[in-house]
């Protein structure tokens, strides 16, 4: 009987599993995407639209509720004391940030990847006529899916950081949401020269030009504008290890 | 067994925790008495390495806490709040503990008979009154089958049986060779059970002694119809008699069963022969006086 890296990932996952919220919140992730993907490939149409972009019209909501989810079951440690036990039994405490991470990342990563998957099957299937269809053949689109799930996987994996940086559900939620949904809008008041600079380096921009099937104006490269968010992710990944360790409990 | 040297914990300019040195043996029950606000749960958190000390360390069997490659085994805790969330059943919640040790999940239900929740073990924590609270928070500190047993006020929400349920758990465990600290601030409670107590006040440690050393004899009080003839079987040297009313004396400098004894020797009638100790309650408020955080004004 000794602790170990699976053990510790293994209790993490049994935290994740053993909470009815967790299930309802990353049930509702998916939902969003997939019913936001179906009412948008069946109604909207745009020049630049293509029918990924529509099937993934979803993944803005969701990221929010995955990155609510993240940061619940971070901040949660705290706001419920469960800390003190957890950090009782495993008392190097980063193992844990590592283990809460890979488990909340993982497990939105596969709902997601599947999620973007039914999204875009089922917006095929109920696609408006005024938009070319495509197949999973063509390029970029496997990318884009598959890309969908990394991004909101990494989501999940910055509402953890920032649940266990601020230790409380609230300050973490408005973060996340300031940060994926205010800021760009935001950063579209400024000067157009600082402003055309900046904002593809924003997080959800960054993040979302994976889900691009080709990069329109002014945003990053697919997999460049990820590599930039998970970026973002380590930073705050950093910070909370920082704070787990060095504060007291 | 826990050794605490000269440990400090300070928030800005206040002193939590004063140069504090204790040790806690196996085989024995520490009481780890105090006021509230004196640092007993500061303490406690610093023994396993949830508050870090400004200065100071603490060994827990010989080696530092987050050093020990099984801590559960180590040292199991229960702290004074809750550490659970509400969401999780009983059992889900001792998983989560077990599950990183590599624990098996007989052991989850091992622990949550021996503390007599088996019939909610399914349900949420949430819905758990203070004392069931409790019981699972000592179930998750018998969880690992730990060498060092430290609980903070653990009788706190417990009904009677409860009570008694701890006190012998505890001596039990005690007697397997463990050892076993639990915090109070009410000395009537840790008397029953402590073999060892280490005393503080304002974060400084007051006493570190035996619970028979800490109470003093005061003297016998005797009633009879006849002190005079008393007084003067009994006098001799070490021994003092004060009249203490008509009827009434308090002999100091010999035992109740001389004093019995001595009388029948002399056809001396008694009606009351009572050994005096100073209430241990009195002994720990006469010493933690001075030493008290948050006072009612009088």
């Amino acid at each position: 009987m000794k602790i170990t890296p699976g053990g510790v990932v293994a209790a993490e996952w049994t935290k994740f599993s053993s909470l009815r919220s967790t299930w309802i919140t990353t049930g509702i992730s998916a939902l969003l995407l997939i019913a936001f993907g179906m009412i948008a490939s069946a109604s909207l149409s745009g020049d630049n639209l293509t029918s990924i972009d529509l099937a993934l019209s979803g993944s803005a909501l969701a990221a929010l509720s995955v990155g609510v989810l993240g940061a619940l079951l971070g901040a949660s440690e705290y706001t419920t004391g469960m800390i003190r036990a957890t950090l009782t039994a495993v008392p190097r405490r980063l193992p844990v940030l590592w283990s809460k991470s890979l488990v909340a990342g993982a497990a939105a990563f596969v709902t997601m990847t599947i999620g973007a998957f039914v999204a875009f099957a089922v917006g095929s299937a109920v696609l408006n006529d005024k938009v070319a269809g495509l197949g999973l053949g063509d390029d970029g689109v496997l990318r884009a899916l598959v890309g969908a799930g990394l991004y909101l996987g990494l989501v999940a994996v910055l509402g953890v950081a920032l649940g266990m940086l601020v230790r409380s559900s609230a300050g973490a939620i408005a973060i996340l949401a300031g940060a994926l949904l205010i800021v760009p809008g935001l950063a579209a008041l400024l000067p157009d020269s600082i402003s055309e600079a900046i904002t593809p380096y924003l997080p959800s921009n960054a993040g979302s030009a994976v889900m691009a099937l080709t990069p329109a104006d002014g945003t990053l490269a697919p997999w460049a504008g990820l590599v930039v968010f998970a970026g973002y992710v380590i930073v705050t990944l950093a910070a909370a290890a920082y704070r787990l360790k060095r504060n007291d409990a | 067994m826990i050794q605490v040297r000269e440990l400090t914990k300070r928030y800005g300019a206040k002193t939590v925790v004063d140069r504090l040195s204790f040790t806690a043996k196996p085989g024995q029950v520490t009481g780890f008495l105090g006021p509230n606000g004196a640092g007993k749960s500061t303490t406690m958190r610093m023994i396993v390495g949830l508050d870090a000390p400004t200065s100071g360390d603490v060994l827990v069997n010989g080696k530092p806490y987050a050093s020990s490659k099984a801590p559960l085994r180590e040292i199991g805790v229960l702290l004074e709040a809750k550490a659970m969330h509400p969401g999780r059943t009983a059992v889900s919640h001792l998983l989560t503990l077990a599950r990183t040790h590599g624990i098996p999940r007989s052991r989850v239900g091992e622990v949550l008979d021996l503390v007599g929740l088996s019939t909610v073990a399914h349900k949420r924590v949430g819905a758990f009154s203070l004392g069931m609270g409790q019981r699972l928070g000592i179930a998750a500190a018998l969880l690992g089958d730990p060498a060092v047993v430290m609980l903070d006020e653990p009788v706190n929400g417990l009904d009677p049986e409860g009570v008694l349920w701890v006190r012998n758990l505890l001596t039990g465990l005690a007697a397997e060779g463990r050892t076993v600290m639990l915090s109070s601030h009410l000395m009537s409670e840790v008397s029953l059970i402590a073999d060892h107590l280490v005393i503080i006040g304002r974060g400084r440690l007051l006493a570190d002694t035996t619970v028979a050393d800490f109470v003093t004899a005061e003297g016998v009080r005797v009633v009879t119809p006849a002190p005079d003839a008393l007084r003067t079987t009994i006098a001799g040297p070490g021994i003092t008699v004060t009249s203490t009313g008509v009827e009434e004396l308090l002999v100091a400098g010999t035992s109740a069963r001389k004093i019995g004894l001595a009388a029948a020797a002399r056809g001396i009638p008694l009606f009351e022969l009572t050994p005096q100790n100073a209430s241990l309650e009195e002994a720990f408020m006469d010493l933690t006086r001075d030493a008290v955080e948050y006072e009612a004004s009088r």
